[in-house]
């Protein structure tokens, strides 16, 4: 489609003639200035978005596509003779017991992590938006672990669960019980699943945001009809805050399947690799870095995380279909009112 | 909806702050320590002699601030590039149109649920061959190109701003570059604070690209934090790890409580509206 096409239409053309065809003809300006002003428009679009275009294809498409035919070989980065091998990397994948058995751990973490975090962050949402004393602090504070880097978070809880030096086993020796060593099996798990969770400061944030575009009305109206504080939140607060549950919970399974924390936790200062996670934390993300980098297979490391997208994919489509009915709107999603810019300090 | 009774909101809010804060305050504890009172028990919940030789030793065990160098500079030319370029894209999204616009766009927003690492295997080996490992080129080719949350947050700031703003410029004969970097950009400074401190902090927090991409000298403060401390014997040196991750995590908090007043927190839930 050309970019006279585009313009043509209402575009007045004094001398009767068909307004798409520039030409010697066209008399000086006349009819001019509104086509080559959404002429220059769209090119315009063109110059602005193609930096992310060609970033897009270069960065993204094109390795994607250099992904999946690595998929199909059995590359291992040592030898120059990869050779094409069809589906073999991914008959394995699905018949591989190590393979499956980290997915199915992996299923397990999200399963706990995911309704955990986003319960955590509504609950201190809630409580964060009452008209309670310095609550910008409260906010800010709670908010604070989020910000710290995932190294940082994971050197901080290897110390806290130290088997010697650490606070948990200080704690349940204070409380006369023996302590334990966390960060092997079968604690390593729950260390993993509490450090997730010290960064609920994220979803009480996106759930804060929530609630304070609920009409106050809203509940001060459930309130003139009777309804207390629990029919208020589940029968008002909920469904209103659904669509921003909904996106939580498609961006935490994002997020959470493709976890590579408890390399963090258990990475060894001896190098020993990521060999020496425990079974218990040992996700499907750790998995593909053994592959690829203990084993060099980057043929089977490939096909593996093609099968994690097609999984994202598969469960995204299915959380789709399942909230249909349950996530309600309220306005339009398209963007036409004002957002009103806040901060985790307002009132 | 006001809860039951104000004392309770307070009694968990202050429950969830010891949760929250402790272990940054056992991260404080543990960096103050003398290293012989790491293996006293019972655990000594406050240091008895606290001092800070073991920052001292964190910095100069390895080369901490060449390190740091490292970062910094990986995180400030990426968030300075992928501002300015998801900025670029942003208004283009906003302001313009052209035909196949909503195809790229949506696009863009399925890129969203890409999984990174998908894309950072392959990104390996094609930049390994092209003899890009060891150099901060790549991020400086990731910032060029803008990211796709960025590109979205600009845009829906742009969307809301008024049209008059640029109709006046298009009279006056102006560009859309022009009304680009001197009416919109110089308005959007709550989104570019915003969209800074985002990416530096993601750059400064990043694991996975440094420890792909960078050897032991060229890599960055967190991948170095992670197996640096060491004694002679290969153990690991709790105390120095404590110092050197609260100096790696002061710099990144400081600059969250500094900006948080201005920070748009309505960012991360714009993709709802």
């Amino acid at each position: 489609m050309s970019t006279e096409q585009i313009t043509a239409p209402g575009a007045p053309s004094p001398s009767g003639e068909t307004a798409a065809r520039p030409g010697p003809r066209t008399g000086a300006n006349a009819g001019r200035r509104p086509r080559s002003l959404t002429t220059r428009r769209a090119w315009s679009f063109y110059v602005f978005a193609g930096p992310w275009v060609l970033g897009f294809l270069a960065l993204t498409a094109f390795p994607l596509g250099y992904a999946l035919w690595l998929s199909l070989t059995n590359a291992d980065g040592l030898s120059n003779n990869s050779r094409f091998v069809g589906l073999e990397n991914y008959r394995e994948v699905l018949t591989d017991p190590e393979t499956m058995s980290s997915l199915a751990r992996t299923g397990v973490f999200v399963a706990l992590t995911v309704p955990l975090s986003i319960a955590a962050g509504l609950l201190l949402a809630v409580l964060v938006n009452q008209p309670i004393r310095a609550r910008g602090l409260f906010r800010t504070l709670l908010y604070l672990p989020a910000v710290v880097p995932p190294v940082g978070a994971a050197l901080t809880f290897k110390l806290i669960f130290d088997r010697d030096s650490g606070a948990a086993n200080g704690v349940l020796d204070a409380l006369r019980i023996d302590g334990v060593s966390w960060l092997m099996d079968p604690y390593a798990r729950w260390v993993l699943v509490t450090l997730t969770l010290w960064g609920a400061g994220n979803t009480m944030i996106i759930s804060l945001a929530g609630l304070q575009d609920i009409p106050k009305e809203l509940h001060e109206a459930a309130r003139m009809d009777g309804a207390n504080a629990w029919q208020s939140f589940t029968k008002i607060t909920v469904p209103m805050l659904s669509p921003v549950l909904f996106f939580q919970v498609i961006t935490g399974i994002i997020a959470a399947v493709q976890s590579f924390l408890p390399l963090l936790i258990s990475l060894d200062p001896t190098p020993r690799g990521v060999t020496s996670v425990p079974e218990g934390n040992y996700l499907f993300m750790i998995h593909v870095f053994a592959q690829y980098f203990a084993n060099g297979r980057y043929g089977y490391a490939s096909a593996m995380l093609w099968v994690l997208f097609l999984i994202i994919i598969a469960i995204t489509f299915l959380v789709f279909r399942l909230s249909k009915g349950a996530v309600f709107y309220s306005v339009d999603p398209e963007p036409t009112k004002q957002s009103r810019p806040r901060t985790i300090g307002d009132k | 909806m006001v809860f039951p009774r104000r004392s309770a909101v307070y009694m968990l809010l202050v429950g969830a702050l010891v949760l929250f804060l402790g272990p940054f305050a056992w991260l404080l504890n543990t960096a103050l320590k003398d290293p012989s009172e790491l293996r006293a028990l019972p655990v000594h919940w406050w240091p008895h002699d606290p001092s800070l030789n073991n920052f001292h030793d964190a910095l100069t065990q390895i080369d901490y601030l060449g390190y740091a160098r490292n970062s910094l500079t990986i995180a400030t030319v990426y968030a300075l590039l992928v501002t300015l370029a998801s900025a670029w894209a942003g208004y283009g999204f906003a302001r313009l149109n052209a035909p196949g616009k909503r195809l790229i766009f949506s696009v863009l927003l399925s890129t969203m649920m890409l999984p990174q690492v998908l894309t950072l295997i392959p990104t390996y080996l094609l930049f390994a061959k092209m003899h890009l490992t060891n150099t901060y080129v790549p991020w400086v080719l990731w910032g060029l190109c803008g990211a796709p949350y960025l590109i979205f947050l600009f845009r829906q700031f742009f969307s809301n701003m008024p049209k008059e703003l640029e109709e006046a410029a298009i009279v006056d004969g102006c560009g859309q570059i022009r009304i680009f970097w001197r009416i919109f950009l110089p308005q959007s400074w709550p989104v570019i604070a915003t969209s800074l401190i985002l990416s530096f902090s993601w750059t400064w927090g990043d694991y996975i690209a440094p420890a792909l991409l960078l050897d032991d000298t060229h890599t960055t403060l967190a991948v170095k934090l992670a197996y640096g401390y060491v004694n002679e014997h290969g153990a690991p040196l709790g105390n120095l790890v404590a110092a050197g991750a609260v100096m790696y995590v002061v710099p990144v908090l400081a600059l969250f409580l500094i900006v948080q007043r201005g920070f748009v927190t309505g960012a991360a839930t714009s993709g709802l509206k």
